[in-house]
């Protein structure tokens, strides 16, 4: 493709943006007009920077940049000073928006600084990616993280629908970066079972934009506070229909059993980076969107039948994800189970009408298994090797790393003194008080058998004769970001424990 | 007078309309293949030069040979009788449904057995072919006039076809698929293309062809009219189905009707003779996959006339 | 009960959405696709001018150009380049989903007699139009479960949009016109990114079977 050509069509939005930026009064629609500029600003530089290297430390530093920006935009929300940050009647900002959108930019600002070195070292391996696939990954990463962003913007069910389909669509490329034969099956298999997911979530938004024609608004209702106001008056049934094709369609996306079977693939088949960017922010996107649906049929009559529903769903997700785990072959695909365990606990924060405990779960998992992908990463690229029987003796040839591994390991399956224990054990209270005895039970052993399971195939990563295959790397560099995630993870467990009994959330 | 003149109409019809049909499907044929061909005519010229003839009967046959053309064209007749394929003919009894599917079914019984019983392969090859076709082919016509008779509350097909009924709305459709059912489904009841090229000369793709082989002189030459005939029947009954279909818009009176009817079976065969020149023929293992798409449509028929019949019962 | 021009045409392009199930020649299945969208649009026309809704009418022009002339030119051009005419055999053989399909066109009546939405704009109970599209929903979900070829299951997942675009048009009068364009345009892309990946596919795989795309296991 004619460089010059990709440029300018990229450069035409850059040069709106930055008039928009120029032009507007606001500080805060120059902010985001900035926040929105970035990603153009990669994509131009991806594609007219020669060097990789130099697009890697341009893509970190705008990411960290675009999470700074974000911050001070949304600073507001924290300091007390609003109570919504207002886009347009379908566009704005709340707190617990403003949390996931932060956490979303850190996962990204991680995964794309570790990236950076990722990329780096795949260029001097046997079979290197082609510059141009490397270039389209940048590119597509950084667009993929505004859609996200924009998920979390919308108020209103259509337009979140259009930004879930978006994100599946820029996130295809990323799956499909090393264009081997598996990444072509992970990524057919991903973009048609998703599609086929979202087709029936947006059957189900039509459902709800229906039962508010019929119940209250004239002219039918999308928008989720207007939603909420009316929805004692909403029609059930068609409300009903709405929330289970919803929940289905935005199920599929988060990998609920039964329709997870594209999420092992995608995810394992996936570079590093972008591994970490699927599992550590799409899938709380898609349970955002279950969210949002969820709270308006909170409010309305059939809320009970629903809770029930979603949290059954959460709870046989966790347990099949806890069975698959036992046999695993390769180590990302382990950790992708570990994956949709976690949505399954996070469906039943979700089904208990839980937004803060479901907030506090997604933190946690996101931070650990960001943590483990971009571990997982760096043996992969150190063994050549995907399986875990080849992989061994890691304490003994990489000592950092299998420290670190060990510790990601234990956060992502819930062990103390890590965040996400005390999450998982506040959702377990919470589905007690709301007298949920069975499926507690069922989470109880689910996620005990994963821990005992992950543990066992950790070990056998980490225990015996130091690996000759092994070409431990950088130690320094390579683990500075999984380090700062698994300290951050600590201090959560540590901490957000005595914030939580003095009752700030 | 009226119904001496309009017997004697008819009888005409049954007689000269059948080599007319099958004049403006070779002509048109020819036309559409950039030839001259022969005049609209032919036909007629070919079937009295053939009762001239002399007769070549193998020794193997037996007297089902021999009275099978004979048998073929009274049953036949039976059926131009009794059906009403178009729209001014007299009433004579006995027009049940079934009865014309069984007399349908009879006729390709009998040619069956004499296509069998020359003793030649390709008769015997023929035979099962057609055989095996029928058989998928009889549901697909059967269920499709079976939904015009639950729309007309009687298998009786005098009753099914009176243009004098009230059609309401949710008939046409009905009318619609169960014309386009048995219009597939005429194209291999008559073995026209795509299912079967009645101008091959390769004996081992004939279906129809072939089981006819074996007949020469006058037998050829009433093989030949109860084939022409049983187009004619089959084409009127499908423009019959089309002008219910459009009757829900158009009101006819007789004579408009009669003369509708007799143009419309001379626009079926232009139809056919569209078909013939655009598609190929079918490999084998295909056919029943052409078949399925007139189960289908003769599925939607009936689907329509039950749904019809919900809402008239209910009073939506 | 009111049956309109438009519910004539939505219960037609539902039945194109059967016969197409039964065939499997690729070029059959993208005609009959074509025939399809092309009735779906005389629908939204009709739709607009009987309701008076202008906005629909650029809806129908947006589906017109998007899906009724891009979109099956850009897959005529996969199936010329890739090489394909048939579909290498089914799990279960087209006629018969054909036939089953005419039975889920049947369950979608009763499903349509069930769900009771007038809506504001087009008056009394419309259930044609609400059995045209949960029917279309159905075909094309038999004919992603079923079909082996890649491009196959690509015209099924279109069938499947039309289905809840056409379950929107009738049920609730359609998505306001923004968003109705920003849901065209994402299946545009997610239409475009299958035919880039079909592409890859045949390179690598020397098929689109997507039977045989068995190679990741648990």
């Amino acid at each position: 493709m004619n460089k010059q050509l990709l440029a300018s069509v990229i450069l035409v939005p850059f040069a709106v943006a930055a008039a928009m930026i120029a032009l507007n009064q606001t500080l805060n629609m120059q902010l985001l007009a900035s926040v929105i500029l970035i990603p153009f600003a990669v994509a131009s530089a991806a594609f007219l920077l020669e060097d990789l290297k130099q697009i890697g430390r341009v893509v970190a530093f705008l990411s960290w940049m675009q999470l700074g920006l974000i911050a001070l935009i949304v600073y507001p929300l924290f300091a007390g000073q609003t109570e919504r940050l207002w886009l347009s009647a379908d566009f704005y900002l709340t707190r617990m928006d403003a949390c996931f959108v932060l956490l979303t930019g850190v996962v990204a600002s991680c995964a794309l600084t570790h990236g950076h070195l990722f990329y780096q070292r795949e260029m001097l391996a046997e079979r290197p990616p082609t510059e141009k696939s490397v270039r389209f990954n940048y590119m597509f990463a950084m667009f993929f993280v505004l859609a996200m962003y924009a998920v979390y913007l919308c108020k209103n069910l259509g337009w979140l629908w259009i930004c879930v389909e978006f994100t599946t669509l820029l996130s295809a490329p990323l799956v499909f970066f090393s264009r081997t034969k598996h990444a072509l099956e992970a990524t057919w298999k991903y973009l048609i079972i998703c599609s086929v997911g979202i087709s029936f979530a947006l059957l189900g938004t039509l459902f709800i934009f229906a039962s508010g024609q019929h119940g209250a608004v004239s002219g039918g209702t999308l928008r989720i506070d207007e939603l909420i106001a009316i929805a004692p008056k909403l029609d059930p049934r068609l409300l009903r229909f709405g929330f289970i094709f919803c929940l289905l369609g935005y199920g599929t996306k988060a990998g609920m059993f039964p329709l997870h079977s594209w999420l092992p693939d995608a995810h394992s088949e996936a570079p590093a980076p972008s591994s970490a960017l699927l599992s550590g922010s799409l899938l709380n996107c898609a349970l955002f969107s279950i969210w949002r649906i969820s709270e308006v049929v909170a409010a309305s009559q059939t809320s009970t039948l629903m809770s029930n529903v979603t949290v059954w769903l959460g709870t046989i997700t966790v347990l099949a994800a806890s069975l698959f785990l036992i046999r695993q072959y390769s180590l990302k695909r382990l950790f992708a189970y570990s994956s949709i365990e976690n949505v399954g606990v996070m469906l039943v924060a979700i089904g208990l009408n839980a937004g803060w405990l479901f907030f506090l779960q997604a933190v946690n998992h996101s931070i650990a298994k960001v943590s483990l992908f971009l571990l997982s990463g760096n043996i992969v690229q150190a063994t050549g090797k995907k399986n875990l029987p080849q992989q061994t003796g890691l304490m003994a040839s990489a000592p950092v790393w299998a420290v670190l591994m060990t510790m990601s390991a234990f956060a992502g399956t819930g062990a103390p003194p890590f965040g996400t224990f005390l999450s998982e054990w506040l959702i377990l209270m919470k589905a007690m008080d709301q007298h949920y005895y069975v499926n507690v039970a069922l989470v109880i052993i689910g996620l005990s058998l994963s821990f005992i399971v992950v543990c066992k195939h950790i070990g056998k990563i980490i225990l015996g004769a130091p690996n000759p295959n092994l070409q431990y790397f950088r130690p320094l560099a390579s683990s500075a970001i999984p380090a700062l995630l698994v300290i951050s993870s600590l201090c959560l467990g540590l901490f957000s424990g005595a914030a939580l009994w003095s009752g700030t959330l | 007078m009226m119904a001496v003149g309009v017997y004697v109409l008819f009888f005409a019809c049954v007689l000269l309309l059948p080599p007319c049909v099958i004049g403006v499907i070779r002509k048109g044929k020819a036309l559409m293949q950039g030839r001259v061909g022969a005049p609209l005519s032919q036909p007629f010229f070919d079937l009295f030069k053939l009762l001239g003839k002399d007769q070549t009967v193998s020794q193997t046959t037996t007297w089902i040979f021999r009275s099978s053309c004979a048998m073929n064209l009274a049953t036949t007749l039976i059926i131009a009788g009794i059906v009403p394929w178009l729209s001014f003919k007299p009433i004579f009894p006995g027009d049940d449904l079934f009865l014309l599917l069984y007399l349908l079914a009879l006729c390709r019984f009998m040619t069956i057995l004499s296509a069998l019983d020359s003793g030649s392969p390709f008769g015997a090859f023929a035979a099962s072919r057609e055989a095996f076709l029928s058989m998928l082919v009889e549901p697909a016509m059967f269920i499709s006039l079976g939904a015009l008779a639950l729309i007309a509350h009687s298998t009786s097909l005098h009753v099914v076809f009176d243009l004098s009924l009230p059609c309401s709305t949710y008939d046409v459709p009905v009318w619609l698929a169960a014309a386009a059912a048995l219009f597939l489904g005429s194209i291999v009841d008559l073995s026209r293309m795509p299912i079967d090229d009645p101008t091959t000369h390769l004996e081992l793709t004939m279906v129809h062809e072939a089981m006819i082989i074996e007949n020469s002189g006058k037998n050829l030459a009433l093989v030949e009219f109860t084939h022409f005939l049983r187009m004619a029947v089959v084409y009127g009954l499908i423009s019959q189905c089309m002008m219910h279909a459009v009757g829900r818009l158009v009101e006819f009176n007789q004579l408009t009707a009669a003369i509708v009817s007799v143009v419309s079976i001379l626009g079926m065969a232009v139809l056919t003779v569209w078909i013939e020149s655009v598609f190929v023929k079918l490999r084998w293992r295909s056919t029943p996959e052409f078949i399925a798409y007139a189960m289908t449509m003769s599925f939607f028929a009936t689907g329509g006339a039950l749904i019809g019949d919900m809402y008239a019962r209910h009073g939506l | 009960m009111l049956v309109t021009v438009y519910e004539v045409i939505g219960i037609m392009s539902a039945v194109v959405a059967v016969l197409m199930l039964g065939s499997r020649n690729v070029q059959i299945q993208l005609s009959m696709y074509a025939i399809q969208i092309w009735l779906i649009v005389a629908e939204t026309a009709f739709f607009a001018w009987q309701y008076k809704q202008p906005h629909f009418y650029i809806i129908a022009l947006t589906l017109l150009l998007q899906r009724a002339i891009l979109v099956p030119l850009f897959l005529h051009g996969i199936a010329r380049r890739l090489n394909v005419t048939r579909d290498p055999g089914m799990i279960v053989p087209a006629p018969l989903t054909m036939h089953l399909s005419v039975l889920l066109f049947g369950l979608s009546f009763f499903v349509g007699q069930h769900l009771p939405m007038p809506s504001a704009v087009s008056g009394p109970i419309v259930i044609a139009s609400a059995t045209g599209s949960i029917s279309h929903l159905f075909s094309g979900l038999v004919m992603m479960l079923t079909r082996r070829l890649a491009l196959s299951q690509i015209v099924g997942f279109l069938t499947l949009e039309n289905g809840v675009y056409l379950f929107a048009l009738s049920q609730t009068d359609g998505l306001p016109l923004l968003m109705e364009m920003a849901v065209f345009i994402d299946i545009l892309g997610a239409v475009m990114i299958a035919g880039v990946l079909m592409f890859s596919i045949k390179k690598s795989f020397e098929h689109i079977d997507v039977s045989r795309l068995k190679e990741l296991k648990h």
